[in-house]
């Protein structure tokens, strides 16, 4: 059958292609204004699926940015904590030498042990400085102070236990310092040495003994340190890594999400060309009838 | 042909001139009617009256023209393919809106959706574990996982309420349904007494198709034409309407998404009872959205998912959480429950922060392993992300599937449509040519009527008066 073109047809035609027209128009129009390339799954499902993964990585890895943050500020707070400890260290080791001098008499002896009494407590105060209300030096445990106020002091922290903050989906870092590896417990640590010493020097005694073990304890102080330090390194190149990764996973996310402006406007402004055209052309050929003609 | 005969001719000729000059006007008066048929006059010329035994020798003209009907130039194959494109669109379309529907409950990608409340709970683990002495975080934690809970279970009350409200369209259809049915009956039976007393039916039939493809458009329906120009409309091979007679349709089955599974929609007959299958149509198309999870449905199957994904987070989450230790030092906790009935709906996070075990049984009290673990759970291959994932994923590739067959059935439509309209559409300019030939031979008539009169004149009054 010949295809009978009629004034209905025709006109039906043109509604159908300028809604097509109009409805491709505003398609570009929501695009171009909000730059989306997929504002529903099934615009392209493979697409959203990437979207979804990006965007759970890129959540993850802000997360991690603000671990690595918190993590920070405890091991400055640790760093500031044993340097301190460093320059108490450093004035009894001073003492013990002045106290090795064999002309001192006892009332010099006295005064060296009042001060390295002093110092002891000095120290035993470091030792249960705090960040943020946590103990810097007793792990995860929930105990008043890291050290006992008995004398001389324990170890109240919990062994083995650290305090970590994840910087990446495989990586925890330990932020927090071991307390009884840097200042020992009991009989066994720093402060039973310096107040030994003190005992020692009041009783008029000699203290060459005691200088092993406080070489030993002051070792083991400036080794924590250096430990923290190395953290530190390790969390800034995380910090650095991390920027990085959340800077590309940002990028990654606005190439699958975003639609490209240049591209997307040249759309538009053809697909206004292209419905203006079909306007004029509709205009055209539905205004003459035979009516026009005939008189 | 006696003396008079010519000007009966010319009677004839301006009658079916005038009967042309009437349809012409009604097809241009009805030119952008929806569903008209465009008309003709059908007329064929008379012959000679048949020689009699007195009739001479003279060879006799025709006794003019005469008007045998008014015939609707519509074509019973191409209302056939308007109906069976339309049973096809009608179906497709009814499934693109729910699944759209169902897609547009998702919310993804985007800010307010389930992945972004999962990152965010992720996070919120984390968040705890940094600051295990303080309560905020903790009650940070406890709000995202009512976030990610709330979505859920909105997210399973919105596919319930579409459930409900594409029951309301199949019932709404059902309805419209049987009343055209109602309608084609009684056209039929007015068509058939019209048509038996000779009249011109037309007028009706183009009504009477309106609700055909109607019907077809809701429940594909096909038509079979009888003699006496009723017609037979057929739903699944079973007759919904015959003649003057109609069966009614009825929807029966659950009426909630939570009844669906063990009484899945359907439609059925009346009277007398029986399941009516259907060919396609709006219906069709409801009734597979509703159906239950493993026959298919849409809605059912996206609640179901849902579901999985509650229950799949629920156990990842507790089977960690329960190794823990709460700040009250319980152990064994659960951290989400999801109760008795649709998980997704009743699945909620715990009541207070002191049911929150950030800590492993063993280590220091403020241990943060489990939160740590915990928190670690979105990035494995089969992890509650993934496992989201894979649900927008499907439903999305589902949409966009449902989505072009609908645009492949709108095309087949369209052009079904114009195939007819472009066989029974008026044309204004046909008809301004049928408008002029008609006034042209009405005129020519008058006419011929004017000269016969003349020449009667002549002959009456003319006659033998030579010399008076």
């Amino acid at each position: 059958m010949l295809n009978r073109v009629t004034n209905l047809t025709m006109t039906a035609n043109a509604q159908r292609t300028l809604q097509t027209q109009q409805s491709r128009l505003s398609e570009l129009q929501e695009k171009a204004t909000t730059l989306n390339k997929i504002t529903r799954p099934s615009d392209d499902p493979a697409a959203t699926a990437k979207a979804l993964e990006t965007r759970s990585l890129l959540a993850a890895t802000e997360q991690y940015g603000r671990n690595i943050d918190d993590g920070n500020t405890w091991l400055t707070a640790a760093d500031s904590a044993l340097e301190q400890a460093t320059n108490v260290m450093h004035r009894i080791q001073d003492l013990t030498v002045l106290a090795g001098n064999g002309s001192l008499n006892q009332s010099g002896k006295d005064a060296i042990a009042l001060e390295l009494e002093a110092l002891n407590k000095d120290l035993v105060s470091i030792a249960n400085s705090k960040h943020l209300g946590r103990n810097i030096f007793a792990g995860s445990s929930d105990a008043a102070a890291a050290f006992s106020s008995a004398a001389p002091p324990v170890f109240q922290g919990v062994d083995g236990s650290q305090v970590e903050r994840r910087i990446s989906a495989t990586q925890t870092v330990r932020v927090d310092a071991d307390g009884r590896g840097i200042f020992g417990s009991d009989t066994a640590s720093v402060f039973h040495t310096v107040g030994e010493m003190a005992r020692t020097l009041r009783a008029g005694g000699d203290i060459t003994s005691q200088l092993a073990p406080l070489e030993t304890s002051f070792k083991n102080i400036v080794n924590g340190r250096a430990e923290i330090g190395t953290r530190q390194a390790q969390l800034e190149r995380a910090g650095d890594v991390n920027t990085e990764l959340e800077a590309t996973l940002d990028a990654q996310r606005t190439g699958i999400e975003k639609a490209d402006l240049g591209s997307v406007i040249m759309d538009l402004k053809l697909q206004e060309t292209n419905y203006q055209v079909a306007l004029a052309a509709t205009a055209r050929v539905l205004q003459p009838t035979l009516m026009d003609f005939l008189r | 042909m006696s003396t008079f005969g010519a000007l009966n001719t010319a009677y004839r000729g301006l009658t079916a001139a005038q009967q042309g000059m009437n349809v012409a006007g009604q097809n241009i008066a009805n030119a952008a009617t929806e569903g008209y048929t465009r008309q003709r006059v059908d007329q064929s010329s008379l012959a000679a009256p048949a020689r009699g035994l007195f009739s001479g020798g003279a060879l006799q003209a025709g006794q003019g023209v005469s008007v045998n009907a008014i015939s609707r130039l519509g074509s019973s194959f191409l209302d056939a393919g308007v109906r069976s494109a339309g049973a096809q669109a009608g179906y497709a379309s009814v499934r693109s809106s729910a699944l759209q529907g169902i897609e547009g409950i998702l919310q993804e990608p985007g800010d307010s959706g389930i992945s972004n409340a999962l990152h965010g709970f992720w996070s919120a683990w984390q968040g705890a574990a940094n600051q295990p002495t303080e309560s905020g975080p903790k009650g940070l934690l406890l709000n995202a996982a009512n976030s990610v809970t709330g979505k859920i279970s909105s997210a399973y009350q919105a596919l319930d309420s579409q459930w409900s409200s594409v029951r309301g369209e199949a019932q709404g259809a059902v309805t419209a349904v049987n009343a055209a049915a109602a309608q084609v009956a009684s056209y039929n039976t007015t068509i058939r007494s019209t048509l038996a007393a000779g009249g011109s039916a037309n007028e009706l039939i183009d009504a009477r198709a309106k609700l055909t493809d109607q019907i077809a458009g809701l429940a594909g329906g096909t038509v079979r034409e009888q003699p006496d120009g009723t017609v037979d409309v057929l739903v699944g091979g079973n007759a919904l309407v015959t003649g003057g007679s109609v069966r009614t349709l009825q929807l029966a089955g659950a009426t909630s998404l939570a009844d669906a599974a063990s009484d899945a929609p359907r439609v059925e007959w009346a009277n007398p009872g029986g399941t009516a299958a259907l060919d396609g149509g709006g219906l069709a198309g409801a009734l597979s959205v509703l159906a239950p999870a493993d026959k298919g449905g849409a809605i059912a199957q996206a609640a179901e998912s849902y579901n999985t994904f509650a229950k799949e987070l629920a156990k990842v989450v507790n089977d960690v959480h329960r190794t823990g230790q709460t700040s009250t030092g319980a152990t064994n906790v659960n951290f989400f429950t999801t109760g008795a009935g649709p998980a997704a709906l009743n699945i909620s996070g715990p009541a207070s922060i002191d049911n929150i075990a950030l800590k492993a049984s063993t280590g220091g009290a403020l241990d943060t392993s489990i939160a740590d673990k915990i928190s670690q759970l979105g990035t494995g291959p089969n992890s509650p992300d993934k496992v989201w994932s894979g649900i927008v994923t499907n439903i999305g590739v589902q949409s966009r599937g449902a989505q072009q067959h609908e645009s492949l059935t709108n095309a087949a439509q369209a052009s079904a449509l114009t195939g007819r309209a472009s066989q029974a559409s008026v044309s204004l300019d046909e008809e301004s040519v049928s408008l002029l030939t008609n006034q042209h031979a009405y005129q020519a008539a008058a006419r011929v009527m004017t000269a016969v009169d003349e020449a009667l004149d002549v002959l009456i009054n003319r006659t033998g008066l030579v010399g008076r």
